[in-house]
């Protein structure tokens, strides 16, 4: 019995400082992010720039802190590249990379060309899409798409068709299409924008039909409207779900104008409560903008 | 029951008919489960929800209390007053130890009597399926808008109209019930089907399962043949085994789809399985077209019994067409966004930096045996040497797999099938060796390719409608490019070099006929582990062993897999 007593505090303290040490480690992380954060920030002020600079112009330093400067120097060039780089990243949203590709038999000795969308949805940039392209074809500057991350629900099949067309066979009739790889990013990304700024719409709906979050549905239980979701892949389709059954549906274009909306009641289509809903609105926009006011 | 009339109809099967409970594949598709799972599909279908399709035997409330009495005194599992009471009755069962013997006979014999629906029999093989994720083989099939005929005219003129349209800014979509509505009217009349959907949790997919059944009904005859005469017991017993079952699973938005691939090997024959399959497959792009919008399928040339590999790979995701050692840039968790973000002012650190090696280093020498790093202090120079090759080897797994293939991250692939169609290298013997060393089932043989003496541009014509996808340009270029560059890019796989000495060889070229079939648990996290472990050299390792094609059937040439089948188009 009292070895077991006394085991039990030893385990707990051997937990505790398991814990303490974890919490330290995160802790020490955190602080060397912080460092990280610092440095760079320290990095690509201009004043350091004027520093690291003038002390080279001077010559009363040791070797030993020449290197360092040195050192510095490069580290500074590093950063500003970084920061032109994100500085592109952020205002052109499409920027391109050089890859090379691992595997020993790629195509064009492994040289791929990257393509990197930047997108924002919720007021922050989300994960960037890349677009892998090689140049399987000989002797030409055709490309094509090597890799991708780009969503299933985007057409980037149709896109590359249309714009980065392959080069036409031997026995084709058809002459050689042009391939326009700045049309075909140009027309990806507005897909992308497009997706997320639908997918974007559909949950201002939410929130403005007071769906947001879920406490909220529980305190205002009088909500006429109980779901609004997406109904299909490209988020092109609201569904709705009204509280006394009737269920609706609201096609909108690409653009997030609105094509359709159709309401099924009890007793058939409910052309009234559309009417009510959309009160003569041409974007998905107002909808929302109406469901708030109400 | 007064036996109805019974007339041959095209309608499907519906949910609530009841199949006798003495067939012995109810027998089977219950006893096959767990005691847990069975008592929770047992819960479920007391569900008050569920009642219209799977009513429980319950006394008659308010009849004659003596009549009905007598007529359950002697029964072993006496009917439940109410649907309450029987659930307590399940819910304590849930609690007490026992058999699952005892659990398919309460159902069987006392609360089912009169027969379970077809939905619970869907239910209980789904559940199954859930219990036993491995147990069905899917193939996947991408979902292919065909072109619209601009006029009659193109219709009736020729055939092109049957081409795919691959220019389409349309991503197919799919609607539960439309789908089986058309579904149901390609199937045909003597065969009647039973179709049930179910949401798997956990797994972004819709799941139909399609039971099917040789009659013309689609009453009580349909299923109790077996009880009306003994003659019929036989064929009645082949109809409800399990390979009359099809699944086919429709991931989120994604246009492919998964149809499972019979396992069973019961007494149905394989060709009335595979046909049956193959009406379904013929079926299903019909039913998801529509009038001036047809669809067609086409096999990936993927499959797996893992669906969580499956969508990795053609899912909803990002991964599909960034696979293997490109999955560095699929990664989608947040602080993924926030890394590689243009907001972040940190400097990137790749991957493979200094700075990750280091940690990794760290790691290692965190995990336990601080005896290595001593006796690396030590500075004996084989272990040094050796250390510096592990390290080595582990950093080219990661630049060849990033993220992927690792032996626990439940996406394995159980079989990989490749045919080599590359010629046999002369000079260098160790591409040979290299592909001995991990393979089992290699069977050279002296069988050569067909186009072989009809020379180049005849092998290259067979070769392009072999495969459609190939464009022809592709191997033109492979041939000029032997020319043009032959020192481009040094370290390359010998059998590459080979060629690139001269055309004339390469066209006479010994091409054994070569087929690698790999199997495991996790095929590529295995060849992941031979890298790290050293065995397979991870540079010169060709791309589709690190299963960045996402196919698991494929031909090589010019040791790419065929068909550019890495991009996902």
């Amino acid at each position: 019995m009292g070895t077991r007593v006394s085991l039990s505090p030893e385990l707990s303290v051997a937990d505790r400082l398991h814990d303490e040490i974890a919490k330290l480690r995160a802790q020490v992380e955190s602080l060397k992010g912080d460092v990280r954060l610092q440095t760079a920030t320290l990095m690509t002020a201009d004043s350091t720039r004027q520093i690291l600079q003038s002390q080279t112009t001077g010559d009363r330093q040791s070797r030993a802190s020449e290197a360092v400067k040195q050192r510095l120097l490069e580290r500074f060039q590093e950063q500003s590249a970084h920061k032109q780089q994100c500085l592109y990243r952020a205002c052109a949203t499409i920027t391109t990379f050089k890859v090379n590709d691992p595997d020993p038999n790629a195509v064009d000795g492994g040289n791929v060309l990257g393509l990197r969308f930047e997108i924002m949805s919720k007021a922050k940039f989300v994960r960037p899409y890349y677009v892998m392209l090689n140049r399987p074809y000989t002797n030409r500057r055709y490309v094509r798409i090597h890799r991708h991350t780009v969503p299933q629900c985007i057409p980037l099949a149709g896109l590359a068709a249309q714009h980065l067309p392959p080069p036409a066979a031997r026995n084709d009739e058809d002459p050689p299409k042009k391939q326009d790889l700045s049309r075909f990013a140009r027309a990806l990304r507005r897909e992308l924008v497009r997706y997320h700024n639908r997918a974007a719409v559909i949950g201002d709906m939410k929130k403005a039909a007071g769906l947001g979050a879920k406490k909220a549905s529980d305190q205002e239980s009088d909500t006429a409207i109980v779901d609004i979701s997406a109904a299909d892949a490209e988020a092109n389709q609201i569904s709705m779900q009204w509280r006394d059954g009737r269920s609706g549906r609201l096609i909108m274009n690409n653009d997030g104008e609105i094509v359709k909306m159709v309401v099924q009641g009890d007793n058939g289509q409910d052309r009234e409560t559309v009417r009510q809903f959309l009160g003569g609105a041409v974007r998905v926009e107002e909808v929302t903008r109406r469901l708030e006011s109400h | 029951m007064a036996p109805r009339l019974s007339l041959p109809t095209t309608a499907r099967l519906p949910s609530s008919l009841r199949v006798n409970p003495s067939t012995a594949s109810i027998i089977k598709v219950l006893s096959r489960l767990s005691r847990p799972s069975l008592l929770s599909l047992v819960l479920d279908w007391l569900d008050p929800n569920n009642q219209s399709l799977c009513p429980p035997l319950l006394r008659q409330p308010e009849s004659d209390e003596e009549d009905e009495e007598d007529e359950f005194e002697n029964d072993l599992y006496p009917p439940a007053h109410s649907l309450s009471e029987l659930r307590e009755l399940y819910a304590d069962m849930q609690t007490r130890k026992g058999s699952r013997r005892e659990v398919v006979d309460r159902i069987l014999e006392g609360d089912w009597r009169r027969g379970l629906s077809l939905y619970q029999l869907a239910m209980a093989d789904l559940q199954y399926l859930y219990d036993h994720p491995g147990t069905l083989k899917w193939a996947c099939y991408k979902i292919q808008r065909l072109q619209t005929p601009g006029h009659e005219d193109d219709v009736e003129a020729n055939r092109s109209y049957d081409k795919i349209d691959k220019t389409t800014m349309h991503v197919p979509r799919f609607h539960p019930s439309t789908f089986l509505q058309n579904l149901q009217a390609e199937v045909l009349p003597d065969v009647k089907a039973h179709y049930n959907f179910d949401r798997p949790k956990g797994l972004p997919l819709l799941l139909l399962r399609i039971f099917v059944l040789d009659s013309p009904y689609n009453t009580d005859l349909a299923v109790s043949a077996a009880s009306g005469s003994t003659s019929s017991t036989a064929r009645t017993v082949t109809s409800f085994d399990a390979s009359r079952t099809i699944y086919v699973a429709f991931p989120d938005a994604s246009p492919h789809i998964f149809v499972s691939k019979s396992q069973s090997a019961g007494p149905t024959t394989h060709a009335e399985t595979r046909s049956l399959r193959a009406l379904v497959v013929e079926g299903i792009p019909k039913a998801l077209s529509r009038p001036r919008e047809r669809y067609a399928l086409k096999t990936v040339n993927l499959q797996t019994k893992n669906l969580d590999a499956m969508l990795s790979l053609r899912g909803p995701g990002r991964s599909n067409a960034a696979a293997g050692g490109w999955g560095v840039y699929a990664a989608d968790k947040t602080a993924d966004a926030r890394t590689h973000s243009p907001l972040n002012p940190l400097l990137p650190t790749p991957p493979l930096s200094d700075d990750t090696a280091e940690e990794n280093d760290e790691q290692v020498a965190d995990l336990g045996n601080q005896e290595t790093t001593t006796r690396k202090r030590t500075l004996d120079p084989e272990i040094t040497e050796q250390e510096k090759r592990r390290k080595r080897a582990r950093l080219v797994a990661e630049a060849r797999f990033g993220d992927n293939a690792q032996i626990d991250d439940g996406k394995g692939v159980e079989r990989v099938d490749v045919l080599i169609e590359d010629a046999f290298p002369i000079h260098a013997a160790d591409l040979e060796g290299e592909i001995d060393g991990q393979e089992e089932a290699q069977q050279p043989r002296s069988r050569k390719t067909k186009g072989r003496r009809s020379g180049v541009d005849a092998s290259l014509l067979e070769e392009a409608e072999r495969d459609e996808d190939e464009d022809p340009e592709q191997q033109r270029r492979d041939q000029n490019q032997e020319t043009d560059a032959p020192d481009e890019n040094p370290p390359r796989v010998a059998g590459r070099q080979t060629r690139e000495g001269d055309r004339d060889r390469d066209k006479w070229a010994w091409r054994p006929n070569v087929r690698l079939s790999l199997h495991g648990p996790h095929v590529f996290a295995g060849i992941r582990q031979l890298v790290e472990a050293g065995v397979i050299d991870g540079e010169r390792m060709p791309g589709w062993m690190t299963g960045e094609e996402g196919v698991t059937m494929g031909a090589v040439r010019n040791g790419r897999i065929k068909g550019f089948r890495g991009s996902g188009l």
